[in-house]
């Protein structure tokens, strides 16, 4: 019997699922039975043969990559919100108003007063649309921006854009409504000259979650190496803190066509050189980058980190 | 066992996050197990290419349903879920595809396999060795391939990615008794057909 109930049991030995006390019986046995050691012996070779086809870690391109992939994807994907799983799945609504009386009390009351509310503000307040301020440029009507001008020594700004005839905006960094254009003219603009300008601009701004979105779209997709090079400027004091930043100079130290925006990405990592995914990239570079430059500064930041295990 | 507590209290912080729509939290919750995914994926799969794929359907669709997580399971557990069940349609898709196209061939016609394209650049490694390593490995992927999609499944997060059997059942929504019993069974199989490699 004992024989019978070890050779159930030796896989999940040697897997390490055993219960101690079983595990404890097991050993007994073992070290009392040839046979049954014999057939460890065996599973243990086969466990350790099995294991002769390797898990290969994904390379950095291909995390960087998936990355970069999903965060497109995401631009376009809706998150299934609350309501519209009340909407379009009744059967856990109703489930979830049998088992909770309260909840149920308390959604009927929230939903007769939002009611009320409702209806009153449609009786009372006509005027709110009224509010919105005119000369707020609609995205929509801009068809391109003619320049963007900042005074020596203020932080005034001057943007000509064109709607269906160009117009003239004007106020400081902070207005809401240079932001919009500038953050239009950075994505948007046929002329680098303006791009640069813009993104120039934007740069002062990095805090802005918009404005950094910005800068790293300009990094990725501008086919203008001064834009890149002006966004790459932007980003950098945040390589730190956000990981985004950190993915999209990999990003452009992997794939930028221009050696001094790779070289300018390649320095901005260095306070960040021991973070997983950095090195990683760094090897890859010191190991088999076309550029000697690049490959040289790679190796030499890699031999400057300490080493592991 | 510290690590691992704290790893989940942050999990439980950026899946609130998550739900009330902050995207940056769910991108760092990504970033916690995008490569233990494409790991998977790529293992399972072979290809780099439908790893991606994997990788990409699985996480929109833990965005898009991150709402309905409960917490009645860890987020670990769940996005696994979401891994395995689309490698197992992944695997299901192959078998379909073997029984139509048995052989792989390139253009020339002449057969070839995958794994004799991945160099080994381990330090050291002396051609012989590689060669007959390169063998054991399309045999044992062969076998592997032999398996259905559910032993392969169980049989991959033990053997190559190291999760406890309990786990396992949690991820492939059954019990630990029953992916113990696939566990004999698929390991019964891969013996029997490598048992001349021994």
């Amino acid at each position: 019997m004992k024989c019978e109930w070890v050779k159930q049991n030796i896989l999940l030995y040697v897997y390490n699922e055993l219960p101690d006390d079983a595990r404890y019986e097991l050993e007994q046995h073992l070290a009392r039975c040839a046979d049954c050691a014999a057939e460890l012996k065996i599973t243990r070779q086969f466990h350790a043969m099995l294991s002769e086809l390797p898990v290969e870690e994904p390379s950095p391109n291909l995390v960087a990559a998936s990355r970069m992939r999903l965060q497109e994807g995401l631009e376009t994907a809706e998150q299934g919100r609350f309501w519209q799983r009340m909407i379009f799945d009744p059967a856990a609504w109703l489930r979830q108003i049998r088992f909770a009386p309260a909840l149920a009390a308390a959604i009927f009351i929230v939903g007769f007063a939002g009611g009320i509310a409702t209806s009153y503000k449609v009786l009372s307040g006509g005027t709110s649309i009224a509010t919105v301020p005119v000369s707020t440029p609609a995205e929509s009507s801009i068809t391109g921006i003619q320049s963007i001008t900042q005074n020596p020594g203020s932080n005034h700004i001057s943007i000509k854009y064109d709607t269906v005839s160009t117009q003239e905006a004007q106020g400081s960094l902070n207005d809401q409504r240079i932001q919009q254009l500038l953050l239009f003219a950075a994505r948007n603009n046929y002329n680098s000259g303006v791009r640069m300008d813009s993104v120039d601009l934007l740069t002062q701004e990095p805090n802005n979650s918009h404005v950094r979105e910005a800068l790293m779209y300009a990094l990725r997709y501008d086919s203008n190496p001064g834009v890149r090079l002006k966004a790459l400027d932007g980003l950098g004091a945040y390589v730190k803190s956000d990981p985004r930043v950190r993915d999209a100079l990999l990003e452009d130290l992997l794939q930028d066509s221009n050696p001094g925006a790779r070289t300018e990405a390649l320095h901005l990592l260095e306070p960040v050189r021991a973070d997983g995914s950095v090195r990683s990239v760094l090897q890859k570079l010191a190991e088999s980058d076309q550029n000697q430059y690049i490959r040289s500064q790679a190796r030499l930041m890699l031999a400057q980190l300490p080493e592991f295990d | 066992m510290t690590g691992q507590a704290s790893g989940r209290i942050d999990d439980t912080l950026l899946v609130r996050e998550a739900q009330r729509g902050n995207r940056a939290a769910f991108e760092d919750l990504v970033r916690h197990y995008d490569q233990a995914v494409l790991r998977l994926a790529l293992h399972l799969t072979g290809t780099e290419h439908e790893a991606q794929d994997v990788y990409q359907e699985a996480f929109l669709k833990a965005y898009k349903s991150i709402g309905n997580f409960r917490f009645e399971c860890s987020f670990y557990t769940w996005i696994y879920r979401i891994v395995t069940n689309l490698c197992l349609d992944h695997l299901r898709k192959r078998q379909v595809r073997k029984e139509d196209a048995p052989v792989a061939t390139d253009a020339s016609g002449e057969q070839y396999d995958v794994l004799d394209q991945v160099p080994d650049g381990r330090a050291g490694a002396n051609p012989e060795r590689d060669l007959m390593r390169r063998e054991l490995g399309k045999r044992i992927s062969h076998a592997l391939e032999k398996l259905t999609p559910r032993e392969r499944m169980v049989f991959e997060l033990k053997h190559y990615h190291g999760l406890k059997l309990r786990t396992v059942g949690e991820v492939l929504h059954t019990t630990e008794e029953t992916a113990k019993n696939t566990l004999f069974r698929a390991t019964q199989k891969l013996r029997g057909a490598l048992a001349d490699m021994r």
